[in-house]
């Protein structure tokens, strides 16, 4: 496994004059996130941004902030959730009760807040959320702290893996319309993809 | 621009018909026929019955897209063709809706497949007779051939020269698309190695212009919506010619009730914009998929019909299958870049029909399949197989290597059964309609029969020299629901999706499956429509409904 880009020299965002507007401006938006809140209180947005970074290991402001706006957007809009197991609560009660849920493990183990915990306390206590091992009964009487963790975790990834800078991470070559891609076979690179750094 | 999500689009852009001026519908003292749901079996229909000269309404929940405004290469933002509005799911193995498996639009489901266009095979006419499971269907492949042909002839199907499993052997239409990605050459070359036959899979994608239309550029988004118009969906090819030919589509509009009068369907309600408005019409086709179609049919309860209409049997909702889609994703020494082509470029059918050294009844189909950042991720830190979580420095070291991947993908027969069903919950949508509950558990053969797919994709992966790495659970398509049969006691409707129990009242779509067979159920869908089209203008010439 790698532990950094095999495309350091990568970015794909300089590849967007040569997207159509509309996914130019869906993409761009990304790079400029808005940080008012629609759905989360102040300190539930900084507790979303903290735990995010650690369920995507990355600790750029820049993409953390997206993260958290569209989590933040997502839940405030009433556009529906596709499916929703029986038992599991309505997405936004299923957040403010799950972001309690954190910040009450962190007490109860800590005695302190969930952000002002170092890193490794702060993926413990995810850890034990993701395994339904939660100490703070009141918090999780009413939603299963797997289901919140399965969500929060696949929400954070969704919008974590739309940023440009992950995909130049990951050497994604991303948008390609309208010019298509003319070299898709094994070992054949258009000149405008990410070429890996060998060294 | 702040939100992904935003519901824009651009539906004024249909010159035909102003879809936000009810006042001036261009049947609004009744149509011959009025269908429900703009998606792949809707689309045929509307062409079929329009260019036979019925008027034709087509009403639809969603917009009408514009490929060029409203679509972008971008995986968050596309969501939104699929059906998002809540459902409850249950069940041991509770189900992935929206763009899972459904479309919301026009076009419906057809705007975001991946195009691959298969057949069924005689044997999956006949599962009861010849493998004991499952159950026989009113119809026998012959009886849809010649449909079959239709449409892949209508839409110019791209595919091989000779197709090595089931009763069609080829040729397509239009030849294979060349060249293939390279996780779809791996995936032959494995096959190969391993004594498994291959093919370029059939697609629904344009290997040569056609119909005004350029063929594919492999930009890869084809769930995403088609931008250059390369793969066929029902907004671009059947919906404009059905207006063409005179029919008219209602797109925002959502169909809430089915109006009866007496034992006969008159019409249905829907609504627009918040204002509730009627549509008359002779004879009414519920093609809104598996779960809209029971929902409206369970929800349309009459003093007459007490459990529903069409439900005498007490089968509406029932016995719905989607197929396994369980994806292996194996790591390679060298760079596949799952991102590129179209995703789905090569199949087998190897495992096809039913062997009993195996240990279970039916079979399947695998393909190579490409994948997008969001999916991928998605997938392995979240939709594990084995039921763990992949999250922080793990998941991201694993997409650190997103280019070395390969990835399989199954689509497995799920065998019917009753429990598997749609029905009501006290919970109300927007529209006041009761949000429809949806329930799957795999059973015995079912699950049999996706270990040995897994374990035959990670042989494959095994044999491109990579190493299996995540093995995803997952589903795709839903069939079922108001499943077809002889019998009005154990069936909703029969061979032409005609319901029992209301004789102008059809369904068409996937809901009517009576087994989910082992392919990509695109084609069958069409198929269907296109014969049930066939019979009810032969039928209203005869004045027989």
């Amino acid at each position: 496994m790698s532990k950094n880009s095999r495309y350091p020299a990568y970015d794909v965002w300089a590849e967007h004059t040569h997207w159509d507007d509309h996914t130019k401006q869906v993409v761009g938006s990304r790079r400029s996130p808005q940080v008012a809140y629609q759905f989360f209180s102040h300190s539930e947005g900084l507790l979303v941004q903290t735990a995010a970074s650690e369920l995507v290991n990355d600790h750029r402001l820049e993409v953390l902030t997206f993260v958290t706006q569209h989590l933040d957007e997502a839940l405030a809009s009433p556009i529906g959730e596709a499916q929703r197991k029986v038992g599991v609560p309505p997405k936004k009660q299923l957040y403010r009760w799950g972001l309690a849920g954190i910040e009450a493990e962190s007490q109860a183990r800590y005695g302190t807040g969930y952000v002002a915990l170092k890193k490794e306390e702060q993926q413990a206590i995810l850890q034990e959320i993701a395994a339904g091992r939660t100490q703070a009964k009141e918090e999780w009487s009413q939603l299963s702290p797997v289901d919140f963790f399965k969500r929060f975790l696949r929400d954070a990834v969704d919008a974590y893996y739309s940023h440009p800078l992950v995909w130049s991470d990951i050497g994604y070559g991303g948008p390609a319309y309208p010019r298509g891609y003319v070299r898709v076979e094994k070992g054949l690179t258009d000149p405008w993809e990410a070429k890996a750094d060998d060294k | 621009m702040t939100n992904d999500s935003e519901l824009t689009h651009h539906s004024v852009h249909y010159d035909g018909h102003h879809s936000n001026q009810m006042s001036q519908r261009k049947y609004q003292d009744g149509a011959d026929v009025c269908i429900v749901g703009a998606g792949a079996a809707g689309g045929v229909l509307a062409h079929e019955l329009a260019q036979a000269g019925l008027k034709v309404v087509v009403i639809e929940a969603g917009p009408y897209w514009n490929p060029q405004l409203d679509f972008a290469s971008d995986e968050l933002a596309m969501r939104r063709l699929g059906w998002q509005e809540t459902r409850l799911v249950d069940g041991q193995d509770p189900l992935r809706l929206g763009h899972n498996n459904s479309g919301r639009g026009v076009g419906g489901g057809t705007v975001h497949f991946t195009g691959v266009f298969l057949r069924l095979h005689e044997s999956d006419f006949m599962t009861r007779t010849i493998d004991g499971v499952g159950e026989d269907w009113p119809i026998r492949y012959q009886d849809l051939a010649p449909y079959y042909d239709k449409i892949e002839r209508e839409i110019a199907v791209s595919g091989p020269d000779h197709f090595p499993w089931g009763a069609f052997q080829g040729p397509y239409p239009y030849p294979v698309r060349e060249p293939i990605s390279a996780n779809a050459q791996l995936f032959r070359e494995a096959c190969e190695k391993l004594g498994m036959e291959s093919v370029v899979a059939p697609l629904a994608i344009l290997s040569g212009p056609f119909d005004g239309r350029p063929p594919c550029i492999n930009r890869g988004f084809c769930n995403q919506g088609c931008m250059p118009n390369a793969k066929y969906s029902g907004l671009i090819h059947h919906i404009p010619k059905a207006i063409q030919a005179g029919a008219e589509v209602l797109s925002d509009c959502m169909v809430t009730e089915i109006l009866m009068d007496g034992s006969r369907v008159s019409g249905v309600v829907f609504s627009h914009h918040g204002l509730t408005y009627r549509q008359k019409a002779r004879v009414v086709i519920l093609a809104g998929f598996v779960v809209e179609t029971p929902r409206l049919l369970l929800h349309s309860a009459t003093p007459h019909f007490p459990d529903g209409l069409a439900n005498s049997s007490g089968w509406v909702g029932k016995a719905i299958m989607p197929h396994s889609s369980h994806d292996v994703y194996g790591r390679l020494p060298e760079e596949v870049r799952l991102y590129k082509g179209t995703p789905v470029l090569a199949l087998t059918q190897h495992y096809y029909e039913t062997d009993r050294d195996r240990g279970f009844a039916r079979g399947y189909t695998l393909s190579a399949h490409g994948s997008r950042p969001v999916s991928m991720a998605g997938a392995i830190a979240a939709e594990r197989e084995d039921g763990t979580f992949l999250w922080g420095q793990q998941l991201r070291e694993a997409m650190l290597d997103y280019n070395m991947y390969a990835r399989i993908t199954l689509v497995g027969e799920v065998l019917p059964h009753p429990e598997n069903a749609v029905t009501l919950s006290g919970l109300k949508d927007e529209y006041g309609m009761p949000i429809p509950k949806v329930s799957f558990s795999y059973q015995e053969n079912d699950r049999k029969l996706y270990k040995h797919a897994i374990g035959e994709m990670n042989r494959l992966i095994g044999a491109m020299g990579g190493t299996p790495e995540h093995v995803v659970s997952d589903t795709a398509h839903l069939m079922g629901g108001c499943r077809m049969g002889r019998d009005p006691q154990t069936s909703v409707v029969n061979e032409y999706g005609q319901t029992h129990d209301i004789p102008n009242l059809f369904i068409a779509g996937a809901s009517t499956f009576v087994t989910s067979g082992g392919a990509n159920p695109t084609n069958t869908v069409m198929a269907l429509a296109a014969r049930t089209a066939d019979k009810l203008i032969e039928a209203m010439q005869l004045r027989e409904v």
